[in-house]
């Protein structure tokens, strides 16, 4: 276990309180708990990635960057027309 | 250690810090305004951070690269993402507004 994986555990740990602020206040409140853990998911696959040395899962953090983009504006644009 | 490895280190620290204290100040703070300042340090300084290590402790300059790519999304994205999110949490609020046109003034003339 390298140092790389070491800091993605913590950053996993990170994830409990964006999943505790998706559970509760109001619907825009969770919105920022989901965005917050899409950053952080961001960032620790890229750990993860770098960890076990494999230079091809770094796409899939760059796509969940982009992607966590796309949802967030989404979401957004829900919560503020019907939710 | 060489001091390359030694500031890598550091910035992988720091990074992993300001990330574990953002989420935690997500969880903390009331209201989503405040929520949502703490969005901001995790997409810029912590992912900088994080992105400067893999960049200085790898040989691979390919990992580095894609390090500053996807801290480069998060750094470009986040901000229109808050914006989209405080926008959408003051519709709600107060209903979406409308820009009307200005009345027309009399203009005094000399």
């Amino acid at each position: 276990m390298n140092e790389w994986l070491v800091a993605a555990l913590a950053l996993l740990a990170g994830l409990v309180p964006c999943g505790i602020a998706c559970l509760r206040g109001e619907p825009t409140e969770r919105l920022v708990g989901l965005e917050m853990a899409g950053n952080v998911d961001a960032l620790v696959l890229l750990l993860l990635a770098v960890g076990y040395r494999r230079s091809i899962y770094l796409d899939l953090a760059l796509a969940l960057a982009l992607l966590t983009f796309a949802g967030g504006l989404v979401f957004a644009r829900f919560l503020e027309r019907w939710g | 250690m060489t001091p390359r490895a030694v500031t890598g280190t550091v910035l992988l620290v720091l990074g992993v810090g300001t990330e574990l204290a953002c989420c935690v100040g997500v969880l903390v703070m009331r209201g989503v305004y405040d929520k949502l300042h703490y969005t901001a340090p995790a997409t810029t300084l912590g992912a900088l951070a994080i992105a400067g290590a893999v960049l200085l402790r790898t040989s691979l300059v390919q990992f580095g690269i894609k390090a500053l790519l996807v801290a480069l999304a998060l750094l470009i994205t986040n901000p229109v993402l808050t914006h989209a999110t405080a926008r959408a949490a003051r519709i709600r609020r107060f209903g979406a507004w409308t820009i009307q046109e200005e009345e027309d003034e009399e203009v005094e003339r000399p």
